[in-house]
């Protein structure tokens, strides 16, 4: 493979990506309700899932070691994974199901590009990045409310457990996109997503045990909420800094590899 | 009712489950994706280790999360997407033309999957209810007898606000999208995430009278005894005014919204 190949090919994936955002953005522009549909909606529903943290905090002074403040810090960080989650990954996996369902997959399979690229850029919804705006928001309020000055290595460690938590959820993305291969009838795992992402509403140290693994090994919400926040506080570690980049990368693999098999089961709209 | 309506009913029944049987692993991702109350139970337990919150210790917890949950799926419907797919695509001109009242239709196709979803929902129940050590259930005999018209107002609420916001797809192109507002508002405000005894004073009362609560945390509390019999009555009362006015405007919106349809020639 020439390196010639290999620039064309990024630069075929980045036109896509350009195209299809482009195309979203305009779509979004044209029904500007989705400003209060999507957007208001979802930041309403996310806020919505603190009440809970709320009234913790009326019969206790702390949530399992975690102060009012603090939490209001990991909240930044769940509203900007919810508002990617809703934003890019819950779209554009419907999208893709709705295709595999229909056999118009076939279409995108046929484009110069890598399938999955294909797949995961087949839809956005930019209303839904008020969510993780207002997320971006609160994080920054939260900072300075706690009196926070990180350290560049801390900033570091942000860097590097966001990274981690947004390809954790992405790589979910494709996990429940390959199932739908299985049985059409899966179109409604986006919803069971949406449930299970209401515990990364807590921070981790909340539960014990199995759960405890599962949240940080499997479904690795205490990467995309209670990391972040920690790393700012100044209490992650790096046992948990490597054990988020272990977790990230057996589930990105992981997803690929099963995407790839999922594929090759795909029999079109002809069977 | 004539037996001719009977039957009529009873076909609808069959296919109904033939439905619901059809998509049962739907149903069950859908019985999953309504797991809330027990990652709530999992959450409050957890905070509840130190000592009770409110009037709730841990065994408290359980039993009102688990009876969340079986409430839950009891009292579930999902006219609102039916209805706005009819209405959009003009379907729902087919259904009109049938012998059967399109309402009856979807009462019929609503409640035909709740034995399915029930027998899908049951070891998730029983295994929650093996880890945790069981829950209590009332023994006030006139609660647990007032328990069963309250899971059936509670189905009824939901069923009709769902017809109600449904029918706005008579004149809206996004009526589904306006029930995840409802939605939002009920998981907060029916004690689906947390007791609303254990709100803030001010809020607690509030919530406690708003259609929400009569169609989750009212019935819930009813069956696991934190009721006294008063309490019960008049909590089944503010079910049924709930149910009236509800059903007012779903009623209307049905009458009116038919109007409109038959206008621009669906």
């Amino acid at each position: 493979m020439s390196a010639g190949f290999e620039h064309g090919a990024a630069r075929r994936h980045l036109r896509l990506l350009g195209a299809q955002l482009r195309l979203s953005t305009l779509a979004a522009l044209e029904y500007r309700v989705g400003f209060w549909t999507e957007g208001v909606v979802g930041l309403a529903w996310s806020l919505g899932g603190v009440v809970p943290l709320v009234v913790a905090f009326e019969h206790r002074s702390d949530v399992a070691g975690w102060g009012p403040w603090e939490l209001v810090l990991l909240t930044g960080f769940f509203l900007i994974i919810s508002g990617v989650y809703a934003a890019v990954v819950q779209p554009a996996v419907s999208r893709s199901m709705t295709q595999i369902r229909t056999g118009t997959l076939d279409y995108l399979l046929l484009r110069p590009v890598d399938p999955l690229a294909s797949c995961l850029t087949a839809q956005f919804e930019p209303w839904s990045l008020i969510e993780t705006l207002t997320g971006i928001v609160v994080v920054i309020v939260a900072t300075a409310k706690l009196g926070l000055s990180p350290s560049v290595g801390q900033l570091g460690a942000l860097a590097v457990v966001l990274v981690c938590g947004l390809l954790s959820l992405v790589a979910l993305g494709v996990l429940m996109l390959s199932a739908s291969f299985k049985a059409m009838e899966l179109q409604n795992l986006t919803s069971l997503m949406e449930t299970l992402l209401g515990f990364a509403h807590w921070p981790v140290s909340v539960f014990r045990g199995p759960l405890k693994l599962v949240f940080t090994f499997v479904v690795p919400f205490a990467v995309m909420t209670s990391y972040p926040a920690q790393s700012l506080i100044g209490g992650l570690g790096w046992a948990e800094l490597l054990g988020a980049v272990g977790t990230t990368l057996a589930l990105t693999v992981g997803a690929r590899v099963i995407w790839g098999r999922a594929l090759r089961g795909y029999t079109s709209a002809s069977s | 009712m004539s037996g001719v309506q009977l039957r009529k009913l009873g076909a609808l029944w069959r296919l109904g489950v033939a439905e619901a049987t059809a998509y049962r692993t739907s149903l069950l991702v859908w019985v999953l994706a309504t797991t809330m109350p027990l990652i709530s139970l999992v959450l409050w337990r957890a905070l509840a280790r130190g000592g009770p919150i409110g009037d709730y210790d841990q065994a408290g917890f359980d039993s009102y999360f688990i009876a969340a949950f079986v409430v839950r799926q009891l009292s579930v419907s999902w006219v609102v997407w039916d209805l706005d797919g009819q209405i959009r695509t003009g379907a729902l001109s087919a259904l009109l033309m049938r012998p059967v009242h399109p309402v009856a239709h979807h009462v019929m196709i609503n409640l035909a999957a709740l034995p399915l979803r029930t027998a899908l929902a049951a070891p998730v129940a029983i295994a929650v209810l093996l880890v945790t050590g069981g829950m209590s259930i009332t023994t006030n005999p006139v609660a647990l007898a007032l328990a069963i018209p309250a899971l059936v107002l509670a189905w009824c609420l939901n069923f009709l606000t769902q017809l109600a916001i449904g029918c706005l797809a008579f004149w809206l192109t996004k009526a589904a999208a306006l029930y995840d507002v409802w939605i939002g508002a009920y998981v907060v405000l029916a004690g689906y995430l947390v007791p609303t005894s254990l709100f803030p004073a001010g809020l607690a009362e509030v919530a406690r009278v708003l259609p929400f609560h009569a169609a989750l945390g009212f019935p819930v509390e009813l069956l696991i005894g934190r009721l006294s019999s008063a309490q019960a009555l008049a909590g089944i009362g503010l079910q049924l005014v709930w149910l009236v006015v509800i059903g007012g405007i779903a009623a209307l919106a049905w009458r009116r919204g038919l109007r409109a349809y038959g206008a621009f020639g669906a």
